[in-house]
């Protein structure tokens, strides 16, 4: 199941945030565009958080840009799903996939 | 420290000049195309601002003082916010060289440089999709030329050169200007030149880009010397076109209508002699300046025809164009009319 997109996004580029846009893409799928100041440390956890987070929410379709400063977890989390949230219009999330 | 972020919108025009006097604090002017201001103020005080101007953010200034990446992340997070609620995507940003570090934090990519003085940088990567695109077209050959035109409209003019191009070059590139600031649009200026020049073999004509001659890459802002605007402007166009597009199709010569009577576009074409055949890393590209056809004793340009068609003087504007063309004007007229 996936559902329609538009482009959003969520956050701020200060430290200890992350800014993340949601992008329509044509190509199936989800497609993530990280940049972090703790890559070398946390890129791959933050890749599967990001990629996790997006699945849950049975999005697909769409490219996800994270500008990571540090956040911790549960930061990224909520501003992915913020991002996605705005991107499906829509203002109440499934509080049961979360 | 906490500041309180706002927008200037354009209608405000007491709020711009605070803005502007803040940008001349700080040694740069308002860009005067700047549509939306964000500003950062501290006890009522302007501290930071940035611009936007279509696609493009500039005009983004920090207080001397308060230099530091946490207020510059700040001001960004908020010009971004509003970039993307006014539904621009891609977008360009202008800054000097120093500040290449903080831009990059904030997703920006560097695309190139001009006399060391301003940088442009992307939040895409789509220089290097069209760069891959341009790999597509790519000829060899010992003359590979190269043409930017706008033809506003395509005349007879411009057949002659490309002609001429053509005859001296085993391939030929020409590049249609793709900024729709023209008095005819781009996907009709595309269409003529595309039938006009259908029976020429050795020609591949490609759309422009944001990366050739393009609104998106007018710097203006902190630049004191207002001589200079244009010739930061064009440098920055060059290599672009230099170091970034002209090795993908391996390009070996550029052609330019010779201007006689234009002092802005000679010094152009001088300039652009000068930088495309510089010592640099990237192979030289030799400029050729060929003559201009004339009819009646005056070139023909697209400013004539232009001019005809204001002073409704539509016969004489048959032998100065391809028939495809006049079709077109034609049909415009007539609508005008009715």
């Amino acid at each position: 199941m996936s559902k329609k997109l538009e482009t959003a996004h969520a956050g701020t580029l200060e430290s200890s945030d992350a800014f993340v846009r949601v992008i329509p893409v044509a190509a199936k799928g989800i497609e993530i565009e990280l940049e972090s100041s703790v890559e070398e440390l946390y890129g791959d956890a933050i890749r599967t958080l990001v990629l996790e987070t997006a699945k849950a929410m049975k999005i697909e379709g769409v490219k996800l840009i994270v500008q990571d400063k540090g956040a911790l977890d549960y930061v990224i989390k909520a501003r992915v799903q913020t991002a996605i949230l705005r991107a499906l219009g829509e203002a109440e999330p499934d509080w049961s996939v979360l | 420290m906490s500041f309180v972020f706002s927008e200037v919108p354009p209608t405000s025009s007491v709020r711009r000049q605070k803005v502007r006097d803040f940008l001349h604090s700080v040694s740069l002017d308002m860009s005067e195309d700047v549509e939306i201001f964000v500003v950062a103020k501290e006890d009522d005080r302007i501290v930071a601002c940035g611009g936007l101007s279509g696609r493009v953010l500039k005009n983004i200034a920090l207080d001397e003082s308060l230099r530091g990446e946490g207020l510059a992340l700040s001001l960004m997070s908020e010009l971004l916010n509003v970039a993307y609620r006014e539904g621009r995507q891609d977008l360009f940003l202008f800054t000097k060289p120093d500040y290449q570090e903080v831009f990059e934090s904030c997703g920006f990519k560097y695309i190139e440089q001009s006399k060391h003085q301003v940088i442009l940088l992307e939040n895409s990567y789509n220089i290097d999709l069209y760069k891959k695109h341009l790999r597509k077209y790519k000829h060899t050959g010992a003359v590979v030329g190269s043409i930017v035109m706008n033809c506003n409209p395509f005349t007879l003019g411009h057949r002659y050169l490309v002609e001429q191009a053509c005859e001296h070059s085993d391939w030929v590139h020409l590049f249609v200007v793709k900024e729709d600031a023209s008095f005819f649009k781009f996907e009709d200026r595309l269409r003529l030149i595309q039938e006009g020049l259908a029976d020429i073999k050795n020609l591949t004509i490609h759309e422009g880009s944001d990366y050739i001659i393009s609104k998106a890459t007018f710097p203006t802002y902190f630049i004191k010397d207002k001589a200079q605007i244009d010739s930061i402007y064009t440098e920055l166009d060059l290599n672009i076109f230099r170091n970034q597009l002209a090795p993908q199709l391996g390009i070996t010569h550029r052609y330019v209508g010779n201007e006689p009577l234009c002092a802005v576009t000679n010094e152009y074409n001088q300039q652009m002699k000068r930088l495309l055949a510089a010592p640099s890393e990237f192979p030289p590209i030799e400029v050729v300046e060929l003559g201009r056809i004339e009819y009646g004793g005056e070139p023909i340009s697209a400013s004539r025809v232009r001019t005809l068609m204001q002073e409704n003087r539509l016969e004489e504007i048959i032998p100065l164009v391809p028939p495809t063309t006049y079709a077109l004007i034609e049909k415009m007229m007539s609508k005008e009319e009715a």
